[in-house]
C-alpha cells in the first residue's frame, strides 16, 4: 500500500463537514508594506482568504499582484505589516520565528519553484530532512517508497546536481508530503519545467494532495494548471480581486 | 509512531541542547560534504601560523627549563666578581673565606703567534687558576688537556684556531714572551661572561703562565674574574653591598639564568610577534572561508528554516562545522609546531649552553592548541552571527544576504548584542594573544595597536581598491581589460581577502628585509675610504716610536693615536656617587661605568662642539682639569658647562670641569671618547696607547700581525673588516631565523589566497562558461582571469610595500640612523612576487575552465 494512501495522521485538522466550518488556513485584513528608505511599498492590502482542509485552491495574477507575498504570509515564513494570519487554529503572528517553524515542520509542505533542494544532500536526504528535524529517524524506508512513487526508486543517492529538473522537482514533491502536511504551498511549482517534464509533476501534485487529504495553495501563472485547482483566487495589486466557487478538483 | 505524534527529540530551539542533537551533528557532516577540501585550505593558513607559535613557545620553555636546571653550571660557581682591576689581596682574602672554594681567571684580548704557519691573530686569552668550573664539565680533545692546562703545560684552544693555521696538537704557539704547546682543543668551553668571543677565538692557560706572558700589566685591557663556590646567599648580599664602591660586578646562577631569561623573552617577543600574526591571519582566513562557506549555504539554511528547523538548530549545524575546522587546524598546528620544536632542537642541541630535554613540553601544547583554537573561533563568530538573521523567505525569493535580516521585535537588539559580542570576544582573545605572547603588557598592547592599524589600513586600502576599480574602469577601454578589473569590486569579489593575507604577508616581509638591508647598509657605511680598519691595542708607551716605525716599514697610515687613561666617576656637583645611585636620577651604568678617556689637542672629523669651545676653554675653578663631555653622557648626568666633575683616575683624585659639550658620530671607528681632556695634565698618568690604521685595498692584514707578535707581543691588532664580518655574519643568521618564522606568515597568505581563488572560482568559472557559451575563446577568458589575479597580486603587493615603506622611513631615520631611501628594490621586487603568485595562483585553480565542456562545470558547481 502507498505509504499516502494512510490516513491516520489528521490529528490537527478537523475532518468531514468541521473542515468547511473551521477553516484551515484563515487571513483577516491582511497586508504587507515594504520601506525602501523613504518609500513605502504595499505589495499586499486587505486580503481576507479562507482554506478549509483537503482543499485545493489556485492563486493567480500578474506579476507584483502580491500572490508569492501572500503565500510566503500564509506560510508563516513572513511577518504582516496588518491583519491577521491562522494556520491549523493558531494565529501567526502570535507566535515567534521559531514557533513558526516548529508549526511549518508539523503541518506545512513546500513545493518552490526553483526546487530548493539542498545541494549538499542526496535525494533521499533531501526528503527525510522534515522528519529528522522533529526527531524522527529510521525512516529511510518511507523516504525511499515515497521516491519510488515519483519514480525516483533508482536515484535515491543522487545529488541535486545529478538529477534533471523535473527529478529534481519530483523529490521536492516526496520531501513536501514525507510528513503528511496538512497544507501545502506551491509556488510556481512547474515554472521551470517544460509542458512534457510539468504534466507528470502536476498529476503527482494533485495526486498526493488527494491521497493525503492535504490542503493544496498554489501559486501559478499557467490558467491551465489553476483550473485543476478547487478554487481559483486572482489577484491583482495586492488585492484579491475574485475568489472562484469551490468545485472538485481534478 | 506516526509522524504528527509529538516527538521527544524535535530539533531544538535553545543552542545548547541544539550542539548536542545528533541530527545537528549529521547535516554538519552532510553538509561539509563538498566543502571540505576548500575549507582545508583555509585551515592550513591557522596550521601554518599555528605551527610557527607552538614551536617558538615550547623552544623557550625547553630551553627555559633547561636553564633553570642548569643554571649553576651555566655559571660554574654560586657567585661569579668581575673586575677591571686586579682584586686587592685583602679584599680577596676577605671574599673567599666566606667560600668552600674559590678559582681565579684574567681574560685579555691579545694577539697570538703561530711560527708554523708564520703568523698571528687576536684571541680572547683567560687565564685560569683552580677548579672552576665547579659545575658542570669541560670537554676537550684529548680529555684530559684541561687538567693539563691548569698544571700551566700549554693552552687549549678553539678548533677553528687549528683549522685556520692547519696546527696539531703539540705544535708551539707564542703568546707574549712565551712559546706554549698546544694541549688540545676545546669541544665544550668553560662558562664565560665575555662577549668578546664571537669576535675572536678562545685559547685558555693557567692562570700563573698568563702573568708570565707580561701581557696582564697595569692598564691592560682585560677583566679579572673571581669565582665562588658554596656561597651562602647573605654572604652574597653582604659582599654586594660591602664591595658596591670597588666597581665590582656580581653575577650569581640566578642573576645569569634572570639575563639568559630576558634574552629568551626577547626571543619570544620579537618571532612571537611573527608567529602570532601568521595566526591572526590564518584567523581571518577561516573567518573568510567560513562566510563564504554561508554565503553559498544562505538557501539551505531558508530552506531549512522553511522546512521547521529553528534558527539556533542552523546556527549550530554551522557552529558544529566551525568548531570542528578549528579544532582540527589547532590540533594540526600544535602537532606540526611539536614536530618541528624536536627537529631544531635535534640541529641545534650540540650548540646550546644547556642540555635540552626532547621531550614534548605538553603543557604548551595543550596552551598554544587553546590559544590557537580561542583566536580561530573569536574569528569566526562574527560571519557565524549572520545565520541568525537568514529569513526563511528567501526560499521563496532570490534575495540577497544583505536584504534578509528579519524585522521583529526587538530583533534589532538581538542583532546588536550579537554584533557586539562577537568582535568583544575577537578583541579579548586578541590582547589575550598578545599578553600570553609578549611579556611586557605595554608593548603587547601597543604591538597589538600596531597590528591593528595595519589591519586597518589594508582594509581601507581594499576599500579604495574596489571604489578605485568600480570608478576608474571607463566604456571605453577594451573588454578585457575592462572586464578583468571590474571583477576586483563585481559581488563575490576577493579583494579585502586578498588585500589582507598577500598585503600583510608582504608587510611583514619587507619590513623585515628593509630593517636588515638598514643594518648592513649602516655596518658598509662604516667602511668607508677615510675610516681606520685595524685597531692597535695596548700600544705602551716605550712601543709608540717602534708600533709608527713599523707601520711606516709597511707602508701604512698612522691615521689616530689616542693615548687611554682608566677612570670613574667619584662626585657629580657634589653629590657622591652612591647617592646619586640612591636618587636613581641617573642611569645606573653611567655610575659603575670605568670610562676609558683620552687627551687631545684637538677635535677629529667625526666630532663637533654644541657647547663651550675646545680645547681653550676658561675655568672657573683653580684646581681643576679642562673636560669636554658627549653631550648624551651630559644629559644623563644632567650636567653642563661649568658643572664639576670628580673623577678617580687609578686610585688618583682629578677634579673636571666641563668646558665643552660634544656631538660624536659613533657609526664611525674613529677613537672616540665620551670624556676628553687636554694634553699637559694627564701625560703621566698610568695607562695604554691606540693606534689605528687601514689596510689598503687587495691586502690583508696578515704581515702586520705577523710583525706584531714577534715584535710586539703585547700590542693587540684589531681586525675590524673580521669583526665586520662576523657582525654581518651574525645579522644574516638573525635575519634567517626571521625570515623562517616569517615564512609561515607567507604560508599562511598563501593558502588564504588559495582559499579564497578557490572560493572565487566558482563564480570565475560561471562567468567563463557563459563567456565561452557566447562564444568567448579560451584565450579571452584567460586574459580576463589573468588580468584579474595580477591586478589583486599587483595591489595586495603594493598595498604591503608601501605600508612597509611607509614603517621602514621612520625607522632608519630614527632607529637604525640611515639613509631612508636606501633598499627600495625590495618593495619592487616583493610586488612583482606577489603579482606572480597570484597569476600562478589564480590559473592553477581556474585550470579546467577552458577544456570541460560548459554543461559539465555549470552542473558541477551547481552541487557546491
Amino acid at each position: 500500500m502507498p505509504i499516502l494512501s494512510d490516513q491516520n495522521h489528521r490529528d490537527t485538522i478537523a475532518s468531514g463537514s468541521d473542515t468547511v466550518n473551521s477553516p484551515l488556513l484563515e487571513t483577516h485584513g491582511l497586508g504587507r508594506t515594504y520601506k525602501t528608505g523613504d518609500h513605502e511599498l504595499t505589495v499586499l492590502s486587505d486580503v481576507n482568504l479562507q482554506v478549509a482542509a483537503g482543499e485545493s485552491c489556485a492563486i493567480i495574477g500578474p506579476s507584483g499582484s502580491g500572490k508569492t507575498t501572500l503565500l510566503g504570509l500564509c506560510a508563516g515564513l513572513d511577518s504582516p505589516s496588518s491583519g491577521w494570519i491562522r494556520l491549523g487554529g493558531q494565529r501567526l503572528e502570535s507566535l515567534d520565528e521559531d514557533r513558526r517553524a516548529e508549526l511549518r515542520g508539523r503541518m506545512v509542505g513546500f513545493v518552490f519553484q526553483s526546487f530548493q533542494l539542498i545541494p549538499t544532500l542526496t535525494a533521499i536526504e533531501n526528503v527525510l530532512i522534515p522528519l529528522e528535524l522533529r526527531g524522527l529517524s529510521g525512516k529511510t524506508r518511507e523516504a525511499a517508497d515515497l521516491l519510488a512513487q515519483v519514480g525516483l526508486q533508482n536515484r535515491l543517492t543522487h545529488y541535486p546536481s545529478q538529477l534533471s529538473g523535473g527529478e529534481q522537482q519530483r523529490v521536492a514533491l516526496a520531501r513536501a508530503f514525507i510528513h503528511k502536511p496538512a497544507i501545502l504551498f506551491a509556488d510556481e511549482p512547474t515554472g521551470n519545467l517544460d509542458a512534457a517534464t510539468s504534466e507528470p509533476i502536476i498529476k503527482m501534485l494533485f495526486d498526493l494532495n488527494r491521497e493525503n487529504g492535504t490542503a493544496l495553495v498554489l501559486v501559478t501563472h499557467d490558467p491551465a494548471l489553476a483550473r485543476l485547482a478547487g478554487r481559483v483566487i486572482s489577484m491583482r495589486a495586492g488585492k484579491i480581486v475574485s475568489q472562484g466557487e469551490r468545485h472538485e478538483s481534478a | 509512531m506516526s509522524p504528527h505524534d509529538s516527538p521527544s527529540s524535535v530539533a531544538p530551539r535553545k543552542l545548547l541542547p541544539a550542539l548536542i542533537h545528533p541530527w545537528v551533528w549529521t547535516m554538519a557532516w552532510r553538509d561539509s560534504r563538498s566543502q571540505r577540501r576548500r575549507l582545508l585550505v583555509f585551515a592550513l593558513a591557522v596550521v601554518s601560523g599555528l605551527t610557527a607559535l607552538t614551536a617558538i613557545r615550547s623552544l623557550k620553555e625547553t630551553v627555559e627549563t633547561a636553564v633553570d636546571s642548569e643554571a649553576k653550571s651555566l655559571l660554574g660557581a654560586d657567585l661569579h666578581i668581575r673586575s677591571r682591576q686586579q682584586i686587592a689581596s685583602d679584599k680577596l682574602a676577605e671574599v673567599i673565606r666566606l667560600s668552600e672554594d674559590y678559582a681565579q681567571e684574567t681574560g685579555i684580548s691579545s694577539m697570538m703567534g703561530f711560527p708554523k704557519a708564520n703568523a698571528g691573530r687576536l684571541v680572547q686569552v683567560r687565564g685560569i687558576e683552580g677548579r672552576f668550573p665547579f659545575y658542570g664539565d669541560v670537554r676537550t680533545e684529548p680529555a684530559g688537556a684541561w687538567d693539563q692546562m691548569l698544571a700551566g703545560g700549554g693552552v687549549v684552544l678553539e678548533p677553528a684556531l687549528l683549522d685556520q693555521f692547519d696546527l696539531k696538537i703539540g705544535d708551539i704557539v707564542t703568546l707574549g714572551s712565551l712559546e706554549l704547546p698546544i694541549l688540545g682543543v676545546i669541544v665544550k668551553p668553560a662558562p664565560r661572561s665575555n662577549r668578546f668571543n664571537a669576535f675572536a677565538p678562545e685559547a685558555c692557560l693557567s692562570l700563573e703562565r698568563l702573568e708570565e706572558t707580561g701581557l696582564t700589566g697595569t692598564g691592560s685591557l682585560g677583566f679579572r674574574h673571581l669565582y665562588l663556590k658554596n656561597i651562602d646567599p647573605v654572604q652574597v648580599a653582604a659582599i654586594r653591598e660591602q664591595f658596591a664602591q670597588e666597581g665590582w660586578k656580581f653575577e650569581t646562577p640566578e642573576d645569569r639564568r634572570d639575563s639568559i631569561g630576558k634574552v629568551l623573552d626577547n626571543f619570544q617577543q620579537f618571532l612571537g610577534i611573527i608567529s602570532m600574526t601568521a595566526l591572526i591571519l590564518g584567523a581571518i582566513g577561516v573567518a573568510g572561508a567560513i562566510s563564504a562557506h554561508l554565503a553559498r549555504r544562505t538557501k539551505s539554511i531558508a530552506v531549512l528554516r522553511c522546512l521547521g528547523c529553528p534558527a539556533k538548530a542552523a546556527y549550530a549545524v554551522y557552529l558544529v562545522q566551525s568548531v570542528i575546522l578549528c579544532l582540527l587546524s589547532s590540533l594540526a598546528g600544535g602537532g606540526l609546531g611539536m614536530i618541528l620544536h624536536r627537529a631544531v632542537l635535534e640541529i641545534f642541541k650540540n650548540d646550546l649552553p644547556v642540555a635540552v630535554s626532547m621531550t614534548p613540553p605538553w603543557g604548551i601544547l595543550i596552551i598554544s592548541v587553546l590559544i590557537g583554537f580561542a583566536v580561530c573561533l573569536a574569528f569566526i563568530l562574527l560571519p557565524l552571527s549572520q545565520i541568525t538573521i537568514v529569513s526563511p523567505s528567501m526560499a521563496l525569493r532570490g534575495e540577497s544576504s544583505a536584504s534578509i535580516a528579519q524585522k521583529g521585535k526587538g530583533h534589532w537588539f538581538k542583532s546588536l548584542i550579537v554584533r557586539l559580542l562577537a568582535p568583544g570576544f575577537l578583541a579579548l582573545m586578541l590582547i589575550f594573544l598578545a599578553v600570553s605572547n609578549i611579556p611586557d603588557t605595554k608593548r603587547a598592547f601597543g604591538i597589538v595597536a600596531g597590528l591593528g592599524v595595519v589591519m586597518l589600513l589594508l582594509w581601507l586600502i581594499s576599500l579604495a581598491i574596489i571604489n578605485g576599480a568600480r570608478k576608474i574602469v571607463q566604456p571605453s577601454w577594451p573588454y578585457l581589460i575592462r572586464q578583468g578589473l571590474s571583477n576586483l569590486h563585481r559581488p563575490l569579489n576577493q579583494t579585502t581577502l586578498f588585500v589582507f593575507s598577500l598585503g600583510l604577508g608582504a608587510f611583514l616581509l619587507l619590513t623585515v628585509l628593509l630593517a636588515r638591508h638598514a643594518i648592513l647598509e649602516k655596518i658598509s657605511l662604516t667602511g668607508t675610504q677615510d675610516m681606520p680598519d685595524i685597531y692597535l691595542v695596548d700600544v705602551q708607551k716605550d712601543q709608540i716610536d717602534g708600533v709608527t716605525t713599523l707601520l711606516e716599514k709597511l707602508k701604512l697610515p698612522l691615521l689616530e693615536s689616542a693615548p687611554i687613561l682608566t677612570m670613574r666617576i667619584t662626585s657629580v656637583k657634589g653629590v657622591p656617587v652612591r647617592a646619586l645611585k640612591e636618587k636613581g636620577n641617573v642611569p645606573e651604568w653611567v655610575l659603575r661605568r670605568e670610562f676609558r678617556s683620552s687627551y687631545r689637542a684637538g677635535l677629529n672629523q667625526t666630532e663637533t662642539i654644541i657647547a663651550g669651545q675646545w680645547p681653550s676653554g676658561n675655568l672657573r675653578g683653580r684646581d681643576t682639569v679642562a673636560l669636554s663631555l658627549e653631550e648624551e653622557i651630559a644629559k644623563d648626568l644632567s650636567v653642563g658647562l661649568g658643572d664639576i666633575i670628580d673623577l678617580d683616575v687609578q686610585g688618583l683624585p682629578l677634579k673636571a670641569e666641563i668646558t665643552s659639550i660634544r656631538r660624536v658620530d659613533w657609526s664611525r671607528f674613529n677613537l672616540n671618547f665620551f670624556m676628553l681632556f687636554t694634553p699637559g695634565i694627564l701625560d703621566d698618568a698610568p695607562g695604554f696607547t691606540i693606534m689605528t690604521t687601514r689596510i689598503p685595498e687587495g691586502m690583508t692584514s696578515g704581515e702586520l700581525q705577523r710583525l706584531l707578535v714577534r715584535d710586539f707581543p703585547n700590542v693587540s691588532a684589531i681586525d675590524l673588516t673580521l669583526i665586520l664580518e662576523t657582525v654581518t655574519s651574525i645579522m644574516e643568521q638573525i635575519a634567517w631565523v626571521i625570515q623562517f618564522v616569517v615564512g609561515f606568515t607567507l604560508l599562511s597568505g598563501v593558502a588564504i589566497i588559495a582559499g579564497s581563488l578557490m572560493n572565487g572560482r566558482d563564480q570565475r568559472i560561471k562567468e567563463s562558461v557563459l563567456l565561452r557559451t557566447l562564444g568567448g575563446s579560451s584565450r579571452q577568458i584567460l586574459s580576463i582571469l589573468l588580468i584579474e589575479y595580477a591586478a589583486l597580486g599587483f595591489f595586495s603587493g603594493l598595498a604591503g610595500s608601501v605600508l612597509a615603506m611607509g614603517a621602514y622611513v621612520p625607522m632608519s631615520l630614527w632607529i637604525f640612523e640611515t639613509r631612508p631611501w636606501g633598499g627600495f628594490a625590495y618593495p619592487v621586487v616583493i610586488t612583482a612576487s606577489a603579482t606572480a603568485l597570484s597569476i600562478l595562483a589564480g590559473l592553477a585553480l581556474s585550470r579546467g575552465v577552458c577544456t570541460h565542456p560548459p554543461l559539465e562545470i555549470l552542473r558541477s558547481q551547481a552541487s557546491t
